[in-house]
């Protein structure tokens, strides 16, 4: 788990659950600043097919506050992922 | 089912249900002894008048008429209060029971008297509701409801602690009765069989105070929340699989529908359910027993907090709730613990905003469908019926001639893949078998001979393994057959089959069947 910052010019992304099993990580830095609406298109870049198999059912965090992105009005798209941030990847886990 | 099973089954609840009549009988006996005991003391204690003791004779004889005629007054008040009017809020046994959470500020009488007073429903008696029921009903809740439509499988009982092995077959609800009786039988419990519906939801949960949802599916997770914003109840979720938790208390405080004065709902924070072919079960993914068993006895422990919260001084109300958390637990990770600040309330929140869709109505009359909404995954029937082998003539195969090719019996004359996960494969597999995991498959790009791939990519390892053996068919096995059809499909793709050439298909319900047709000492998991 990315405890440590992240180097210079990047964030750390942290992957939960199904999100951990569809990249087969943990976690990993990604290269900052980027906007909140951009996330997932670039997360669909690194991992083909990742936004209808997880990331469209997710909570998202930005520094353990969670943000809302999903949908075109969704009120934090603007919001700007900044260097040595920490994003998390939360999906659902419904078993028990 | 074999009757022996049964027999052995009844005769193990009799047994259990004895040793409870025993215990009982022995405490009736203690209680009836100290009441005894009282008596035979008070009895004495008027004795020591009546006899010839000094006092008597100066009471007789020389003690003024006025105080003695008060003394005697005294003593018999004593007497006409004999049955003295309860002096302490709990009961005797109740102070030494919970004493070392009563001497807590946390708690203190008035929060054991609120337990007292309160109830709870859990919902699912598994892996989350075993320890959940456990710690509250130790901790003296009046009334605690359990829902469960399951019975006992040896496969729970690494972490259903509520379960033992003489219940296996025995309902969850029954089960869990009786361990949490023989815990406290102070706290009343209600029997709810059956698993929760959207018909019954609300009529199940309206005469509770708070509602942990303990269940293991999406479509659950949706109607019980639904279900607590409409009937105005707090309600303490959570879940667990394989490393991982997740624990949040929703809809506290628990304010009607559109006042975003109150606590978000379960729809707040996901909105949109998970694709079902993605959710993945305790069964197939495995689960760590405390992992699961420490959410469970976290949830026990946030429910006792809403119970028992103290009235703020300024106000009649009580004190403003926490605020919305999602706590996550990663049990191999580092920090275990990471709790996420949520929001409030979702301005377009389908149940608990003012735009709500979702309504009593709609709830009771059916036409809320849960399961719809979740999706539903039906078993994969990708191939044909000559792609495809039962598991009785693959072991002809492997014995006997291949009806398919023709081919004499050995193992050498095909190729079996099992595409299950290594950890699994190596907890047993049929001799001779390759493992390709199923995610090494899945992870392989389709679009390989269409020019997405550049030449420099090499070929994944068992891929051109495979190609190396063009002669032989390939059989495909997985654990229930469905990850089979999908890599025969995906060989084909890859051109494995050389035009038509090479037979390749997969082994009919897989190592299960295998296991229930041809060979039942096979393991299963």
């Amino acid at each position: 788990m990315a405890s440590p910052k992240a180097p210079a010019g990047h964030f750390s992304i942290l992957y939960f659950a199904s999100a951990s099993t569809f990249t087969n990580k943990t976690s990993e830095y990604l290269s900052a600043p980027v906007e909140a609406r951009g996330l997932f298109s670039k997360l669909e870049e690194l991992y083909p097919g990742i936004n209808d198999k997880v990331l469209n059912s997710c909570a998202v965090t930005v520094n353990l506050s969670y943000i809302e992105i999903d949908g075109d009005e969704a009120p934090d798209l603007k919001i700007v992922i900044k260097e040595g941030d920490e994003v998390a990847i939360i999906p659902p886990v419904s078993s028990g | 089912m074999a009757s022996g099973t049964v027999i052995r089954s009844l005769r193990q609840q009799i047994a259990s249900c004895e040793s409870q009549l025993h215990d009982l009988k022995r405490q009736l006996a203690e209680v009836e002894h100290q009441s005894q005991q009282q008596r035979t003391n008070r009895a004495s204690e008027q004795g020591v008048h009546t006899r010839d003791d000094p006092l008597a004779h100066d009471f007789s004889h020389g003690i003024h008429d006025d105080f003695k005629s008060e003394v005697l007054a005294a003593l018999a008040q004593s007497e006409e209060t004999a049955p003295p009017q309860r002096r302490w809020p709990l009961e005797a046994n109740e102070y030494k029971r919970y004493g070392r959470q009563l001497i807590m500020p946390e708690i203190g009488l008035q929060g054991q008297l609120r337990l007292k007073t309160a109830s709870v429903l859990i919902v699912g008696v598994g892996g989350l509701g075993c320890p959940a029921a456990a710690y509250l009903v130790g901790a003296g809740v009046g009334k605690v409801g359990l829902v469960d439509g399951d019975t006992v499988e040896e496969s729970n009982l690494h972490r259903q602690i509520l379960h033992s092995t003489a219940k296996v077959n025995m309902t969850k609800v029954e089960s869990a009765m009786i361990a949490l009786h023989s815990l406290n039988p102070n706290v009343e419990l209600v029997p709810h069989q059956g698993r929760l519906t959207p018909e019954t939801a609300l009529s199940t949960l309206q005469h509770y105070d708070i509602v942990l949802d303990c269940t293991d599916t999406p479509a659950s997770r949706y109607l019980i929340s639904d279900t607590c914003v409409l009937l105005g109840k707090p309600l303490v979720s959570a879940s667990a699989l394989r490393t991982d938790g997740q624990l949040m208390v929703l809809n506290n405080p628990p304010l009607p529908p559109g006042n975003t004065s109150g606590g978000p709902c379960y729809r707040c924070v996901f909105p949109k359910p998970p694709p079902a072919e993605s959710v993945v079960t305790c069964g197939d993914g495995g689960i760590l027993g405390p992992v699961v068993g420490t959410m469970g006895i976290l949830q026990a422990l946030e429910a006792i907090k809403v119970l028992t919260k103290q009235p703020s001084a300024s106000s009649n109300d009580s004190a403003p709730a926490d605020p919305p958390s999602l706590l996550i637990f990663s049990a191999y990770s580092n920090p275990m613990f990471r709790t996420i600040r949520l929001r409030t309330r979702k301005l377009k929140c389908a149940v608990c905003s003012a735009h709500a869709t979702v309504t009593p109505e709609a709830l009771n009359s059916g036409s809320m469908d849960y399961v719809q909404f979740c999706g539903t995954v039906d078993p994969v029937d990708a191939l044909s019926s000559n792609e495809r082998i039962s598991a009785e003539n693959y072991a002809k195969v492997r014995l006997d001639v291949n009806p398919f090719t023709g081919l004499e019996p050995s193992k050498d004359s095909h190729i079996l893949v099992d595409v299950r996960e290594k950890v699994q494969f190596d907890l047993c597999n049929l001799e001779g078998s390759v493992n390709v995991p199923f995610s090494a498959v899945t992870s392989l790009p389709v679009g390989g001979r269409n020019g997405t791939a550049n030449e420099s990519d090499p070929e994944a390892g068992w891929v051109s393994e495979l190609r190396q053996h063009a002669d032989k068919p390939i059989f495909v096995v997985c654990r229930r057959g469905n990850d089979s059809q999908i890599t025969v499909k995906k060989m084909k793709e890859l051109g494995l089959d050389n035009g038509g050439q090479r037979w390749i298909g997969d082994i009919r319900g897989g190592l299960h069947a295998w296991r229930d047709n041809v060979d039942k000492d096979f393991p299963e998991y």
